[in-house]
This record gives C-alpha cells, sequence and structure tokens, in this order.
C-alpha cells in the first residue's frame, strides 16, 4: 500500500493534508500534465501557444482521442484492440469507394459501421465464445481486414474522399476544429454511458471481478462484445475523419494508432488488467501524446527523437501507475 | 485388467498434455497432402529443404518469444531489436572481412544486453513487459533510425554462408535454429531454471512467496529474447547483405503466432519451445504452399489471418479459470 490509502498521521494535521494532496494529485496530475507540457513548449517557443497552434493540437488530437474512447471501454473488460488502426484504414477506403459525392456521406457512414459492427462482432465472439486471448483475437482481425484491404484496393487506392468529411476533418469554425467537436459529443456521450449508466457498471464489474458478475447475474459475453462493438465502430468514425484530415487516402490511414490509443489509456491510468479507467484519462492520454508529437516537431528535434521520446513516455507513465496500485 | 485402464489413462493423459503438438502435426499433415494434391513440385525433400531454409528467422525469433510467454510476459520489442541489430551488423562490418567476427559478437552482446534491460525495467518499476517492451521497441526504432535513415552498409559477399550456406545438403542457419531450439527445450525440461521458468508464469506471486529467483528467471528469458534477435538480424543481413532500418517491423507480431500455435498459451505457465518449432514450420509450409498455388499476397494475408482464427479457437477451447 501506498501513501495515497494510508491513512494521515495521527496528530499532526499537515501530514494529513500533505496525504490528501499527494492523494489529489495522484487523482488529476494526469489532467495537469497537458497544460505543463504546453507551458514547456510556451516557455521555449512563443509560437507554440500561439492561437493557430493550439487550434492545429486539437485537430490533431481529435482522431486518436475517438480512438482511445472506445480503446478505453476494451480495456476495461480485459482486453486490448488492436485492430483499430486496420479498421481506421479499411474505413478511409470505403469512404473512397463510392463516387466522392457529399450524396454518398450516409451510405458511407452506413457501410463503414455496417463493417465495424461485424469486425467487433468477430473479436467479441472470438474473445468471449471461443476463450481467445483478445491480443491474438484482434491480431488476426487485423490482418484479415489488411488482406481483404489489399486485395480490394489491389495495394493502390484511388478515389476521392467527398468534400464533407475534408470539412469535418479538416475544417475550423472559430477556430475550433470540427472534428473536436465530434470528439467533445462522442466523450461526453460515452462519459455517460461508462461513468453514469447501468451498463457502465456492468463494464467495471465484468472488468474487475468476472466471477462476481457471474454471480450477480450480469451477461458479461454480451458486455464484452459491446465494448468490442463500441471500439470497432469507434475506430471507424475516427478513420472516416482521419482520411478527411489527410485529405488523400492510402491503405494505411491511422497506422500507429493501435499502439498509441493503448499507451493513451495506459498513461491516463487505465489497467492493463482491467477493472478500472476512466474516459477523461484516457483522453488526457491522447493530449499529452499528440502535445508531446507537435512539441517535438515544432522544435525542430529530428522525427527519430519523437519515437524515442515517446517510447521513454511509455515506460515512465506505467511506471508512475504501477508505484500507486 | 486395472493395469489395462491404467495405460489407457496413461495414453489419454499423454494425449490430453501433448494434444496441441498433434494438433500442429496434424495440421502440417493437412497442408501436406493439399499440397501433394494440388501441386507437383510441393512434395518433396527439394521443396522441403527449402521451407526448411526460409523459416530460419522465424524460428530464431520465436524461440526467446516462448520463454519471455511462457513466464507471463511478451516481448514487444523484438522487431526494432532485429532491425537496429542488423543494421549496426551491416553498418559496423561494412563489407570487411576481418570485422566479421568481432562485429557479430558485439552484436549478439547488444542483443542480450538490451533483454537485460528489459528484464530490469519490468522488475525494477514494476511495469506490464508489455508496456515495458514496447516503449523499449519505440526507443529502438528510434536510435536504429538516428543511426541509419534507409539501407547501410555491406557485408562481404561469403557471409551469406550464414543464409544460404549448406552442410550436408542442411541449411546451416535453419539447423542451428533448430539445434538452439532442442536446447532451450531439455534446459526447460530438465535444469531447475526451466522449472522456475514455468512457475514464475503459472503463479508470479506464489514463485515470488516461495523465493524462486525471479529476477534470475526474467533475466534469462528477456535475454534469451534479446539474444534471439541480434542472431535474425544477423541472419536478415546474410539473407539481404545489407542492413535495413525496417527489416524487422513485422516480426514483432509474426514471432507470437507460431508460439500461440504451437500451444503456448499467453497467460504464461504452459507450453513449450518444440511447439513453437512447429508452429513456424507450419507457417513456413503455408506460405510455401499458397506461393504454388499462385495465390496473390493479399489473399496470403487473409489466409494467414483465418489460420490463426481456426488455430487458436480450436485449441483454446478449454476454459481458462477465471
Amino acid at each position: 500500500m501506498t501513501e495515497v490509502t494510508a491513512p494521515p498521521a495521527q496528530g499532526n494535521p499537515d501530514r494529513g493534508l500533505i496525504a490528501a494532496l499527494r492523494g489529489l494529485l495522484a487523482r488529476f496530475g494526469i489532467f495537469l500534465l497537458p497544460p505543463a507540457l504546453l507551458l514547456l513548449g510556451g516557455a521555449i517557443s512563443p509560437a507554440f501557444l500561439g492561437a493557430s497552434n493550439v487550434s492545429n493540437l486539437l485537430l490533431q488530437i481529435a482522431p486518436l482521442g475517438i480512438v482511445a474512447i472506445g480503446q478505453c471501454f476494451v480495456m476495461i473488460v480485459r482486453g486490448l484492440d488492436l485492430s483499430v488502426a486496420s479498421m481506421m484504414a479499411t474505413a478511409a477506403v470505403i469512404a473512397t469507394g463510392f463516387s466522392g459525392s457529399n450524396g454518398d456521406v450516409a451510405s458511407i457512414v452506413a457501410a463503414v459501421l455496417a463493417m465495424a459492427v461485424g469486425v467487433g462482432l468477430i473479436n467479441g465472439l472470438l474473445v468471449t465464445k471461443r476463450d481467445v486471448s483478445p491480443f491474438l483475437a484482434t491480431l488476426a482481425t487485423m490482418i484479415l481486414l489488411q488482406g481483404f484491404r489489399f486485395a480490394y484496393t489491389q495495394g493502390a487506392p484511388s478515389g476521392n474522399v467527398p468534400p464533407l468529411f475534408r470539412t469535418l476533418g479538416s475544417g475550423k469554425f472559430d477556430g475550433i476544429p470540427f472534428n473536436f467537436a465530434i470528439l467533445l459529443v462522442l466523450a461526453t456521450l460515452f462519459w455517460i454511458v461508462l461513468h453514469r449508466s447501468a451498463f457502465g457498471r456492468r463494464v467495471f464489474i465484468v472488468g474487475g471481478n468476472p466471477v462476481t458478475g457471474r454471480l450477480l447475474g450480469i451477461r458479461s459475453d454480451l458486455v464484452t462484445i459491446v465494448c468490442y462493438v463500441l471500439s470497432s465502430c469507434l475506430a471507424g468514425i475516427a478513420g472516416l475523419i482521419l482520411s478527411g484530415y489527410v485529405g488523400l487516402v492510402d491503405n494505411w490511414v491511422g497506422q500507429g494508432y493501435e499502439l498509441d490509443s493503448i499507451v493513451a489509456c495506459v498513461i491516463g491510468g487505465v489497467s492493463l488488467k482491467g477493472g478500472r479507467g476512466a474516459i477523461l484519462g484516457a483522453l488526457a492520454g491522447a493530449a499529452i501524446i499528440m502535445v508531446i508529437a507537435n512539441e517535438v516537431l515544432l522544435f525542430g528535434l529530428p522525427i527519430q527523437i519523437q519515437i524515442i521520446i515517446k517510447g521513454a513516455v511509455i515506460v515512465i507513465a506505467a511506471a508512475l501507475y504501477a508505484r500507486r496500485t | 485388467m486395472k493395469q489395462e485402464t491404467n495405460a489407457l489413462a496413461l495414453a489419454r493423459q499423454w494425449l490430453v498434455d501433448n494434444s496441441s503438438l498433434i494438433g500442429v502435426l496434424v495440421l502440417i499433415a493437412a497442408v501436406c497432402l493439399v499440397g501433394a494434391l494440388t501441386t507437383d513440385r510441393f512434395f518433396g525433400c527439394n521443396n522441403f529443404l527449402n521451407v526448411y531454409e526460409q523459416s530460419t528467422d522465424l524460428a530464431l525469433v520465436s524461440i526467446g518469444q516462448t520463454l519471455t510467454i511462457l513466464t507471463g510476459g511478451i516481448d514487444l520489442s523484438v522487431g526494432s531489436l532485429i532491425s537496429l541489430t542488423s543494421c549496426l551488423a551491416s553498418g559496423l562490418i561494412n563489407g570487411d572481412p576481418d570485422r566479421v567476427l568481432p562485429v557479430a559478437a558485439l552484436v549478439l552482446a547488444l542483443g542480450t544486453c538490451v533483454g537485460l534491460l528489459n528484464a530490469a525495467l519490468v522488475i525494477g518499476l514494476r511495469v506490464h513487459p508489455l508496456i515495458v517492451t514496447l516503449g523499449m521497441g519505440a526507443v529502438l526504432q528510434g536510435v536504429t533510425l538516428l543511426y541509419a535513415m534507409g539501407p547501410v552498409g555491406k557485408v562481404p559477399p561469403n557471409f551469406n554462408f550464414l543464409a544460404y550456406g549448406r552442410i550436408a545438403d542442411l541449411p546451416l542457419g535453419a539447423t542451428i535454429a533448430a539445434m538452439l531450439c532442442i536446447l532451450v527445450a531439455l534446459l526447460l525440461r530438465y535444469l531447475p531454471l526451466g522449472r522456475q521458468i514455468y512457475a514464475v508464469g503459472d503463479d508470479d506471486n506464489a514463485a515470488r512467496l516461495t523465493g524462486l529467483p525471479r529476477t534470475r528467471v526474467l533475466m534469462f528469458v528477456y535475454g534469451c529474447s534479446g539474444f534471439g534477435c541480434a542472431a535474425t538480424g544477423l541472419y536478415l543481413v546474410a539473407r539481404f547483405g545489407v542492413g535495413q532500418p525496417y527489416t524487422g517491423v513485422n516480426y514483432t507480431l509474426a514471432s507470437i503466432t507460431p508460439v500461440i500455435l504451437g500451444g503456448t498459451a499467453l497467460s504464461g505457465g504452459k507450453g513449450g519451445v518444440i511447439g513453437t518449432l512447429l508452429g513456424v514450420y507450419l507457417i513456413s509450409l503455408v506460405s510455401n504452399l499458397l506461393n504454388f498455388m499462385d495465390v496473390s499476397k493479399h489473399y496470403q494475408l487473409v489466409a494467414q489471418a483465418l489460420i490463426i482464427i481456426l488455430a487458436v479457437s480450436v485449441y483454446v477451447n478449454r476454459r481458462r479459470a477465471v
């Protein structure tokens, strides 16, 4: 047990206060990190805190944030979703499979969501009904999607993304990117689902202690499957948005997001062992990753340093959490 | 009468204990059968030797990966470590035959050290190996790219003996990998360290409480994994004649597939390297067969995924204790 859970020392109010402060810092310290990083960036280069850079930052955070929300659900039920990046790229390829006009947006979204539900179902069913480890099940669907995508595009995707996606992916309204607004809406919605609904409580119970869940009569398989479906659907949406941001489609839209989203969750305090986590933490984690990436670029450091720093941050953040549990 | 039932029970127990090995062997036989029926060039000594030769790299990485998974961990830094060691090997040798041996030794030592560092971080920081090695992988990939952004260095022409050389008709690299695998299998079965690997994987806490040398076990398995990556890096340099900064990328996930196919549980404590080696041969056979059948690369990926799904969902039907 660490100082966080230790009772305040007797007869010394200062110690109690410090312990309480430490507890607060441990709980909310993660939310201080992105502003701290921003200020650090601003101290080194004033341009960093300029309105346009901050607005760009929000633009870059949105897709990862959306994926991280889904990843958070899956990780809380003791899973991992490695197929999210492949799902994103598949969504982008589907988006260009139509004529490229705004009239197709509804059918594109429907096609992507149908695909995502299918992928999520495969993941969820393999994990629950066949007892396959989440790592392998989602790895398999990742490769499966990649194979179908390559076969479909013959390695060189072509076609255009409807202009509406471009607006949603890269447009801004008074400096606030549209995609960030979408992230806010989705985050609020899923915050309510996870932290304020009966379903959310079931998610935590299934992840925290499956036996308890079973004894309480919770259909844990169903809860788990829904989490995987959510993750795939959110990845599909993020893929559409990212394809609009990138402007062109290749087979690798979203590459690296599977690991980045897991890392965002871990930094944000979602437990790899399941049963613990929060939407806001996952979002803060996503923000930290993107701020670091942005700072490295802005300071003109080589891209290699960015990869090294990201690796170090992953380990350090996880180490800080491990000490506390 | 009683003895008979005993023998029957023993036989049944043996079947249950080795069900995953038998499963892979059955799959291998099935692939061979399909191959023999569909193409006449598939079923023959020459082709099988080719398959054996092509399995070298995957075998070398997967043996170490099996050990880390047996302890309930995982090593996700293998891809980057392979890239790093292959770049360093060809960059430092740079065509000079005199440097081959010292550089090879240096690279193998470096790989082992990276593995030891992984273990030290896992133990010291008390962080899940998944995260430690993922972070280490990113750091190593960054370092590799700092060293070389593209293909780097060259090796003396006869260095490719490691990849294409044959001794008494047996491919050298693949045979080294198979011998290593048998060595590790014996170690797992007969040495205290081997038993301790299973103990740590089965119940880390119990292992700690009974005073097993957990530190030594983890140092050993991650060290082995690092060594295997360095060996793979050297082998790839021998095969391609040059080190490339992204040459190892696919091995991170690819090295896990044969381990699972061979019946090693991702939760640790169950399985072994012989199953992994058979898993490697199965994968190698399948991709060879698909090449013969003119299946496009894209659908080969689909086939690979389907095999993973099939294999794992058939084996893993025994309900894990929750």
